[in-house]
């Protein structure tokens, strides 16, 4: 397995898109988990509205960011013999079927759009994306996917014969 | 490395059991027998929550020339206007003209939340089809001395905010548009209000309007006037700050336009009218939605000075919601259960009691109720005019189909009933908001000439 050979099939100008689109789903995640603990403190309605706009919006991110990625997935074949690219996957794939559910169970109104079915379902989405996140970096870090293919270029071009 | 190994980790079959899950959790609820929510002791089933609340909006489809509801052998229905601009609620006048409130929804105010958006366009294919004229007036008809038609029709008021209830005492006319009652002088025999009116009192409108239709009674003695204001919710979704003076009866002195709530917890009372044997105010209640397609009951109940009805902390007396938060067990405690059920999602929006002649003998004393019809349960329940009869001042009996025929063989809707009011001559008057027609149900032969 060869560090650094590994190309998602998505990009743009050589920029891979999957890592510029996930960080909208995560911050929209982490932030309904913080929305939904502070309803469920103060019982304020605004809370829960901020909290349905951003599993909402998280989710329809989120499943942008699933395409590119499964496209990645599927579109190189070393990509997807990656262990980490599978937990990576499945992590994610799980998380988009709990934000779905979040999604309608934020639909209902006023105290049982939060408590308890959203909070737990919130809370379980942020923990399984930290781990899934951890994955996915793992994979540039360690397994050399590379996000930017002109600045590896770039790299290559200055640090002669490190072509692996 | 071999591909067996491979897809046998495959997360595959995992999604697909959890896809499964999620659809069998939206699986059927068809609901029970509406029968059984009928009178002073419904069934309730415990409150469901949903992933997708079961709803079923028909098609609102008009009516086909030449097509009319359904009504018993002994009575016959004609159109008396059609081409209205969706047609909320009837008042007939001292000499016989009908004003009928044309009305459409305030402008919706800006989404909350997701869902707001997905709402929206449910209410809109709710509402009637194909009517983008102009509306938001009150008309005024003149029958045919013979009954068959109208003489005269008249835009008698115009651009108004959402009317809905009409009132006269005296030479004062009233109209409760959704901000506020407004006062005109009135003559006899006038066809076109020339008077560009004063406001009386306001009443809780905009921004958020959730139910908007202001319901208007006056006093038998003429000093006070008495209005239903709706929920500005489903169950306070919108937080407790939108929710002053609504779910409510209020009452106004027509001297110095002072308000006061006379009863709440009234989630939206669409219909207010005196009992005539012992001058009690009744009021037909839409209740809460998304507990089910068997919750909560929609009711016909008197309604008492003082009295709390249960919105939002619970239903039916002391069933709790779970949705409302803050609690309030004080406010549960004292809330009175409502005196007949006329089952779930029914949506009651106008009653009549029958004090009049005309009609077969069976109605006197009753009260004609008109059900909208349901959108939120799959098996369709409503769209139809039902008669409840009373005794000494209380529902007697299992209410009577009056009025059917509102759908058609494939569940759409041709029509929904909506105001109810009796004319002069002792007929039924139907507001169809669906159909634009206002509907007129007598007797097939002229029982009133034998007494």
């Amino acid at each position: 397995m060869a560090n650094g050979s590994l190309r998602p099939t998505v990009r743009i100008a050589g920029h891979a898109i999957h890592p510029i689109v996930i960080p909208v789903p995560i911050v929209c995640f982490v932030a309904a988990l913080l929305t939904d603990i502070l309803y469920w403190g103060t019982a304020r309605m605004m809370w829960a509205d901020f909290s349905a706009w951003f599993v909402t919006i998280g989710l329809i991110f989120g499943v942008i960011a699933a395409i590119i990625g499964l496209i990645d997935f599927f579109g190189d074949r070393d990509i997807r013999d990656l262990p980490q690219a599978r937990f990576h996957m499945t992590a994610n794939v799980v998380v988009l079927i709990l934000a779905l559910l979040n999604t309608l169970v934020h639909s209902r109104d006023a105290w049982t759009s939060v408590v308890p079915g959203g909070l737990i379902l919130s809370t379980l989405v942020v923990v399984i994306l930290a781990f899934s996140g951890w994955m996915g970096w793992s994979m540039v870090r360690n397994q050399g996917i590379v996000t930017d293919t002109r600045a590896r270029e770039r790299e290559r071009a200055t640090m002669t014969g490190a072509r692996p | 490395m071999s591909a067996p190994i491979r897809r046998s980790r495959s997360p595959w079959p995992t999604l697909a059991c959890a896809s499964a899950l999620l659809l069998a959790a939206c699986g059927d609820d068809g609901g029970g027998d509406p029968m059984k929510q009928i009178g002073a002791n419904p069934t309730l089933p415990e409150p469901k929550q949903y992933l997708f609340p079961p709803i079923h909006v028909p098609s609102m489809t008009g009516w086909p020339e030449g097509q009319s509801p359904a009504v018993s052998q002994d009575l016959k229905i004609e159109a008396l206007a059609t081409g209205l601009q969706h047609p909320r609620s009837l008042y007939v006048l001292p000499n016989g003209d009908i004003l009928v409130s044309e009305s459409k929804a305030p402008n919706p105010a800006q989404p909350r939340r997701p869902k707001d958006l997905v709402m929206g366009w449910v209410e809109k294919m709710a509402t009637s089809a194909g009517d983008t004229g102009p509306s938001n007036r009150i008309t005024l008809l003149r029958e045919n001395e013979n009954g068959h038609g109208t003489a005269l029709r008249t835009v008698f008021i115009d651009h108004l905010n959402s009317p809905f209830g009409v009132t006269l005492v005296g030479n004062d006319l009233y109209v409760a548009a959704t901000d506020a009652v407004l006062r005109y002088p009135y003559t006899d025999g006038e066809t076109e209000m020339k008077d560009p009116g004063t406001t009386l009192a306001q009443l809780p409108g905009g921004p958020i309007d959730h139910h908007w239709t202001k319901t208007l009674l006056a006093s038998p003695d003429g000093g006070r006037l008495y209005v239903g204001v709706g929920s500005n919710s489903n169950i306070t979704e919108n937080g407790m700050e939108a929710e002053q003076s609504r779910a409510a009866v209020l009452e106004i002195d027509r001297s110095s336009g002072h308000s006061r709530i006379y009863a709440d917890g009234l989630r939206n009372p669409t219909g207010l009218a005196w009992e005539p044997k012992t001058g009690m105010l009744w009021a037909v209640v839409n209740e809460r939605d998304e507990l089910g397609p068997d919750l909560v009951p929609d009711y016909l109940t008197s309604v008492k000075d003082g009295g709390f009805y249960g919105w939002p902390y619970s239903y039916y007396g002391q069933h709790v919601d779970p949705r409302v938060m803050p609690q309030r067990p004080d406010l549960v405690a004292q809330a009175i259960p409502p005196d007949y059920a006329l089952s779930s999602h029914v949506a009651p929006l106008g009653l009549a009691f029958y004090d009049a002649e005309g009609l077969p003998d069976r109605y006197r004393g009753g009260v004609f109720v008109s059900e909208h019809g349901s959108w939120n349960r799959k098996v369709l329940n409503g769209y139809k005019v039902v008669f409840i009869p009373f005794r000494d001042g209380h529902p007697d009996g299992a209410p009577q189909d009056v009025v059917t025929g509102f759908l058609d063989s494939h569940d759409d809707a041709r029509g929904r009933p909506v105001g109810v009011a009796i004319d002069k001559s002792g007929a039924l008057l139907i507001a169809d908001d669906v159909g634009n027609t206002v509907w007129r149900v007598s007797a097939a032969q002229q029982v009133s000439e034998g007494r």
